[in-house]
């Protein structure tokens, strides 16, 4: 199975549709994550909304993790996890911040410290970013709801 | 200009390429690393024997194979001051070891020695095309000699101009002419050697004497001192003093390990073992035959200023034959002789530029020429001044070699210093070679052998001074004066002395623009890529493991510098915080030469490294792509930019799997991209 068709799978796993946003307009980056983290963190009780956010955007301080084609992919690992988590906003208006590229689609994504699970991490990451190119964003813009983008991760 | 690539959202990340190229990044096998050096260092056989026997006798040969034999120690001490590559040569060695006053003096030496090993080299040539013209007009019968010392200087003179002009314009001789001439030398050599030994078995023949018979001139100021004529050991040691100008361009080695390719430490001994024997069989097999089979008094009286020519000529055979053995002798001798007045222009004009970069030197002496870009008020000055040694010499080669030796001894002296200190001073670092004869203590290696060298070359260098007058009063005069002038000129640079000293050296890199990636590493034909991304002069860890691990024979290496341009990604900090390319791409080619090995250096200009990176892996087809870690942000945030610039570029699939490393001290993070 290519890293592609194991992505899709996991993509399946990772978002449902209770973790899909669709905003038209957020106030900034940060609210956007804090708002993901919320969806996460409501499926996983183990995990302190706070604690999740501060990870996540301690990693944004960092390289830049969003890439041009609209997508940012802010991440963190932490111990708490076993498998990988993820939500995800679909923005009907670009969100762009100071030296920053606008934003249309943010993933936020958590997996777990393990070492051993860093490999699969990456992996996600690229194939997230290959999956998510120009065309399929603009598809996700023009989908009603966060049902339809959902079953349209995972096809 | 065109944009170089397009990223899938139509975005173009690499806004301009350019690729670089050096003559540091060719290298050469060690066998025309040896023809190199032998142009130079076997040049010594056509007037190193006739010197001797003016000097002190047809006991000559038996100290110019010493001296041969000795060459075997100094090529050694050359391979450990190239192990620990400092880059420069004999004075940068003697400055790390010694320090700027030592390094300023030894320079100086050296500096003397280069001015005169043209001179020589050409004059000789002179003598040897005119001894050809005059056997020929003795055989023809037209009963006309040509003036020797005329047709030398004006020979000298010429071959001086020429070599001043190929250098201002900035042509070098290739090392595949050097290998062509040292072989059609070692045929002239073998042919020469086989036919002596049929003289021999025809005429019969004597060894040499070993009785030295000093003449007054080559006594000098020891004719003066009773006790020195006494004792045997000085004797010889004074005939060995005047035959260690046999030596003249053994320092060439140090200049060529730059060239020499990868495994470069094995290489650099092949190379010196070559030089040992090649010297030894031509300058020391040839001058002995020629004690043996030519006639002492023609010697003395015919054939000092071209002793392999009498050779030639004193052979059993017809004169016709014997003739045209001469002209290969003479066409073999012209071509190595001028072959050393352009190493000497070279060396000399290299070494005062390394001079001139440790900010000793005003700028006027780097001035660049506006069309070559060569350092050409260096070279016309040097050039001047062999023009007017050859002048004044008035085609005396015996002079100018009674000169000669001041420099070289001492910069050995120097040198072997150094390195002793050294072995102290970076007791810690690897050397690939090391002289032999060490004691062992702690961390350390007590240089037994090198401390003997040293005993040796000083004992040499101080006989010479009380024998070779010429050479001592030149020397010491020319060394003295070059030595204030260093001093004085730094004085008055001081402030940009400063300035220059924290500068560094800087690598002459042609840089072309070409329209995009693909151009880039269109001449790239090994079926292998490792594309390494280089960022930070200091921080080249991972480009040493590449370069230390790599199989140069099926793999290209792709160096790629990013620099940023202005772009939202980029912060003011970030675009302040970049390194100029030339410092980066200096350390680059630095490190290069350290394994020998050649690599392809490119640089882009982009708004975001990471695209670029990504973008010039897939253009070149990289198997591997290589980068240093980043003491501000991790490994780990980096190769997770890394693979999502990489899925977000990538619009088709892998036509192989690409590794994606991020190296530093002993550790790696890695990502496997399998599709």
């Amino acid at each position: 199975m290519s890293q592609n068709e194991q992505t899709k799978m996991s993509l399946g796993r990772l978002i449902a549709p209770s973790r899909v946003l669709v905003a038209d307009k957020y106030p900034g980056k940060k609210e956007l994550i804090e708002a993901l983290v919320q969806a996460v963190c409501r499926d996983y009780p183990q995990l302190d909304p706070a604690y999740v956010a501060s990870q996540v955007l301690k990693r944004e301080e960092g390289i830049s993790t969003t890439l041009d084609t609209g997508l940012a992919i802010p991440h963190a690992r932490l111990e708490e996890l076993t498998d990988f988590a993820a939500a995800v906003a679909v923005l009907r208006q670009p969100l762009a911040g100071e030296n920053e590229l606008p934003i249309r689609v943010m993933f936020l994504f958590l997996s777990p410290a393990k070492p051993t699970f860093f490999q699969q991490h990456l992996q996600i990451l690229s194939a997230l970013a290959e999956t998510f190119k120009p065309e399929f964003i603009e598809e996700l813009v023009s989908l009603q709801d966060s049902r339809e983008i959902a079953a349209r991760l995972v096809r | 200009m065109k944009n170089a690539s397009e990223t899938s959202a139509g975005l173009s990340r690499v806004k301009k390429v350019v690729v670089l190229t050096t003559a540091m990044l060719t290298f050469i096998p060690f066998w025309k690393a040896a023809a190199v050096v032998l142009c130079d260092f076997g040049s010594s056989a056509f007037y190193a024997g006739g010197i001797a026997m003016r000097a002190f006798g047809p006991a000559f040969p038996w100290y110019i194979l010493a001296v041969m034999l000795f060459s075997g120690l100094l090529l050694m001490l050359e391979l450990e001051a190239c192990s620990l590559f400092v880059r420069g040569g004999a004075y940068k060695i003697v400055r790390e070891g010694l320090g700027d006053t030592a390094a300023k003096l030894a320079a100086s030496a050296l500096i003397f020695d280069f001015i005169l090993t043209g001179p020589i080299s050409a004059v000789t040539a002179g003598h040897y095309l005119c001894g050809l013209i005059n056997s020929f007009l003795e055989l023809a019968g037209f009963g006309l000699e040509l003036p020797e010392s005329v047709v030398s200087v004006a020979f000298g003179m010429l071959v001086t101009l020429y070599f001043w002009r190929q250098n201002v314009k900035g042509i070098e001789e290739s090392s595949s002419k050097s290998a062509k001439i040292i072989a059609f030398s070692l045929a002239v050599c073998f042919l020469l050697a086989i036919w002596s030994f049929i003289t021999i078995a025809l005429h019969g023949a004597h060894l040499p004497p070993t009785e030295l018979h000093f003449s007054r001139e080559a006594l000098g100021w020891a004719g003066h001192i009773d006790w020195m004529q006494t004792i045997g050991l000085v004797g010889m040691i004074m005939a060995f003093g005047h035959s260690v100008l046999a030596l003249s361009g053994i320092e060439t080695l140090s200049q060529v390990y730059r060239e020499i390719e990868y495994p470069k430490a094995i290489n650099l001994k092949k190379a010196a073992w070559l030089i040992f024997g090649f010297a030894l069989l031509f300058t020391g097999g040839l001058t002995f035959l020629s004690a043996v089979i030519i006639p002492p008094d023609l010697i003395a009286t015919k054939y000092y200023d071209n002793l392999l020519s009498g050779l030639a000529m004193s052979l059993a055979g017809p004169n016709f034959l014997k003739l045209l053995m001469q002209a290969m002798i003479v066409v073999c001798g012209v071509a190595m002789l001028s072959g050393a007045v352009n190493t000497s222009l070279i060396g000399s004009n290299a070494l005062m530029n390394r001079i001139a970069e440790d900010g000793i030197l005003t700028d006027w002496f780097r001035k660049i020429h506006r069309r070559y870009g060569t350092t050409y008020h260096i070279i016309h000055l040097i050039a001047a001044v062999q023009l007017v040694v050859i002048l004044l010499s008035r085609g005396n080669v015996y002079l100018l070699g009674e000169a000669y030796a001041f420099g070289v001894m001492w910069c050995f002296v120097f040198e072997v210093s150094a390195i002793i200190r050294l072995r102290w001073k970076k007791a810690a670092q690897k050397r690939d070679f090391m002289f032999p004869l060490n004691i062992k203590y702690e961390n350390y290696y007590i240089p037994v052998g090198l401390i003997l060298l040293c005993g040796a070359l000083l004992t040499v260098a101080l006989v010479n001074l009380t024998t070779k007058q010429v050479a001592t009063v030149a020397g010491l005069g020319f060394t003295a004066f070059l030595f204030a002038v260093f001093s004085l000129s730094e004085r008055l640079n001081a402030k940009r002395a400063n300035t220059m000293f924290e500068e560094g050296y800087r690598e002459r890199i042609n840089a072309e623009t070409v329209d995009d990636l693909k151009e880039a590493f269109a001449d790239l034909d090994r079926p292998h890529r490792i594309l390494v991304a280089v960022k930070d002069p200091e921080n080249l860890y991972h480009l040493e493991e590449v370069l230390s691990n790599v199989n140069a024979d099926d793999t290209d290496v792709i160096v790629l510098y990013c620099k940023p341009v202005e772009n939202v990604l980029y912060r003011q900090d970030m675009r302040s915080a970049a390194v100029d390319e030339q410092e980066v791409f200096t350390a680059v080619i630095f490190m290069a030469e350290k394994y020998g090995l050649p690599v392809t250096p490119v640089l882009v200009h982009s708004n975001d490294a990471y695209y670029a990176i990504a973008q010039a892996a897939s253009v070149a087809d990289a198997e591997e792509v290589v980068m240093g870690v980043s003491g501000r942000y991790g490994a780990n945030p980096q190769i997770e930019r890394a693979v999502m610039t990489w899925g977000a570029v990538k619009d088709q699939d892998l036509k192989h799997p690409v590794t994606l490393r991020i190296l530093w001290e002993g550790r790696e993070v890695s990502y496997r991209f399998t599709r």
